[in-house]
């Protein structure tokens, strides 16, 4: 079954884009099959989605990323995971820093809903076409694409934990040099 | 009739954790849902990004407490196929023990807070107390009620001594009289019946179009558990029933977490007969090369899955994972319209919900 679905994959693809991608399966110990593509052009996206869809597939979820493009410039990329009866298909897409647009895929795919808001507002990517774009869990107090920023990982963890933490090992350490 | 929007959360008595639905009524009838989310969001992702592959074993293991073991495990996994590791056999077959365990406990939680929110609270007690042989279980073999540690990168942490297998089959045999008492209840007591037969609907087309996981698929005909699909660890040894029910209602999700703890029992049996001898862990710590990978294990609540990639350094540069629960929420939008008022607490339990592993 997954073997079939593979190759149907396979070959839908190259009819809807011909070249315009490249693409590997690898196969593991247990025989589980994991797919690998990267489209050239990522409004192409959405024709991987209806291939998807027609295939009866879904979305597992989607990670948006940064990273630096070969000219070592700033970049997104986004990588959708998607299940074909069992078999893992993650489909990757690159997103200039300056455009920071993707067509969103939920119209074609249900299953993309979340995780497509989700993206947005920690990368802020914005989406295309998406029927509900609101924000999904953030406070609309921060700022959209949070995740491009830097923040100190002592303030990500709030520092009053991390305080009286330390106070802690340093008053441990205090007792031990005492005891010496 | 007039519509009204009835506020449910995101603190309420009958949801364990915060969650905010604005639930549209006409007269007692739902007619529709908003959910907002984000109450416990605390940006885990960014977190495991800002500390070292080692030191987030242990974080992830702190996301969630009911199906915290599916989270090291599939993060060692994704680590693993980075670094071309195999791992011992004897790991693989504790890996899976360890993971029946907490799903046997997990399950039976979710069961007995169905029975809490119908107002049976003699068989919540009874299904929490019947809990605890699981629970003491966990403390005796791995030392903690809830979070066992018991992955580490190329293997596991504990060992199944011949003492510890001759106590882990009497628990397992302690529970199954039980079990099968609790099982006949919950499919045949005409209370439970009258609160749970055709109540929150998910047919199985909406079941597909939502990928929805885990038991919630599989209380709607849908099959894609992980185990079977893409087997990992031991699952590739053992043999894996899938208990499928086509009620598509909070009965046949009950009925299906049910079943896979007599399943789980089945399972972690096979393993201790199987038990093959040998290390438990590689026995080097590993460096983790650049490269990118994806894992799945079946969590209590479904598919777990994890991407990671990594850089060669020993800060990872992008580590996702989705929980099973966040597929199922919007799904809530399918099962409650039609429903009572009285019926929206029993709905957003089918459904099993872990609101800390959703919005990490």
């Amino acid at each position: 079954m997954e073997r079939n679905i593979r190759e149907e994959f396979s070959k839908r693809l190259t009819r809807a884009l011909g070249k315009e991608f490249s693409l590997r399966w690898e196969t593991d110990s247990k025989g589980v099959i994991t797919g690998w593509c990267r489209l050239h052009d990522a409004r192409h996206i959405t024709n991987v989605a209806l291939i998807v869809a027609e295939l009866g597939g879904r979305v597992i979820t989607i990670t948006a990323y940064k990273t630096k493009d070969e000219q070592q410039r700033d970049n997104h990329e986004i990588a959708y995971h998607f299940d074909l009866d069992g078999c893992t298909c993650t489909v990757t897409i690159e997103i200039p820093w300056d455009c920071g647009k993707v067509n969103s895929i939920t119209p074609i795919l249900k299953s993309a809903d979340w995780t497509e808001r989700e993206l947005q507002e920690l990368y802020g990517i914005q989406l295309v076409g998406h029927p509900n774009p609101k924000r999904l869990f953030l406070d609309d107090s921060i700022d959209e694409g949070i995740m491009n920023k830097l923040i100190p990982l002592s303030v990500a963890m709030q520092g009053a934990t991390t305080k009286t933490l330390w106070e802690k090992v340093f008053a441990a350490i205090s007792n031990e040099g005492d005891a010496e | 009739m007039s519509t009204y929007t009835i506020p449910v959360g995101p603190l309420h008595v009958a949801l364990e954790e915060p969650m905010y639905f604005q639930v549209q009524v006409e007269g007692e009838t739902i007619v529709g849902l908003e959910i907002t989310a984000g109450h416990v969001h605390r940006g885990l992702e960014y977190l495991a990004m800002k500390r070292n592959i080692y030191q987030n074993l242990t974080l992830l293991e702190r996301l969630c407490s009911l199906c915290s073991n599916n989270h090291p495990f599939t993060y060692c996994m994704a680590l693993e196929k980075i670094a071309g590791i195999k791992i011992p056999e004897r790991a693989e077959y504790l890996r899976v023990i360890a993971d029946e365990i907490k799903r046997i406990a997990s399950n039976l939680f979710n069961i007995a807070m169905l029975a809490h929110i119908i107002g049976f609270d003699s068989l919540f007690m009874h299904v929490m107390e019947v809990r605890e042989i699981v629970q003491d279980t966990k403390e005796t073999i791995y030392g903690n009620r809830m979070d066992l540690a018991a992955n580490c990168i190329g293997g596991v942490k504990y060992d199944l001594s011949d003492e510890k297998i001759k106590y882990l089959i009497k628990q397992l045999d302690k529970l199954k009289k039980p079990l099968e008492e609790i099982i006949d209840i919950y499919m045949n007591n005409k209370f439970v019946r009258a609160r749970t037969e055709g109540v929150g609907i998910l047919p199985k087309d909406e079941a597909l179009r939502y990928g929805v996981v885990g038991p919630v698929a599989r209380g709607s005909g849908v099959n894609n558990d992980v185990r079977v699909k893409s087997p990992y660890a031991a699952y590739d040894r053992l043999k894996v029933n899938v208990p499928l029910e086509t009620g598509c209602d909070v009965r046949a999700r009950a009925i299906v977490r049910l079943r896979e703890i007599q399943e789980a029992i089945n399972i972690i049996q096979q393993c201790l007969k199987d038990l093959p001898d040998g290390p438990t862990c590689i026995d080097y710590l590993p460096e983790i090369p650049a490269g990118e990978a994806v894992a799945k294990s079946e969590a209590p609540r479904g598919e777990l899955i994890y991407y990671l990639r990594t850089n060669g350094s020993d800060i990872p540069e992008r580590i996702k994972w989705r929980v099973p629960t966040y597929m199922n929420w919007e799904a809530l939008k399918v099962m409650m319209p039609g429903n009572k008022v009285a019926d929206i607490p029993l709905i957003i339990n089918s459904i099993d919900p872990c609101i800390s592993c959703t919005e990490r």
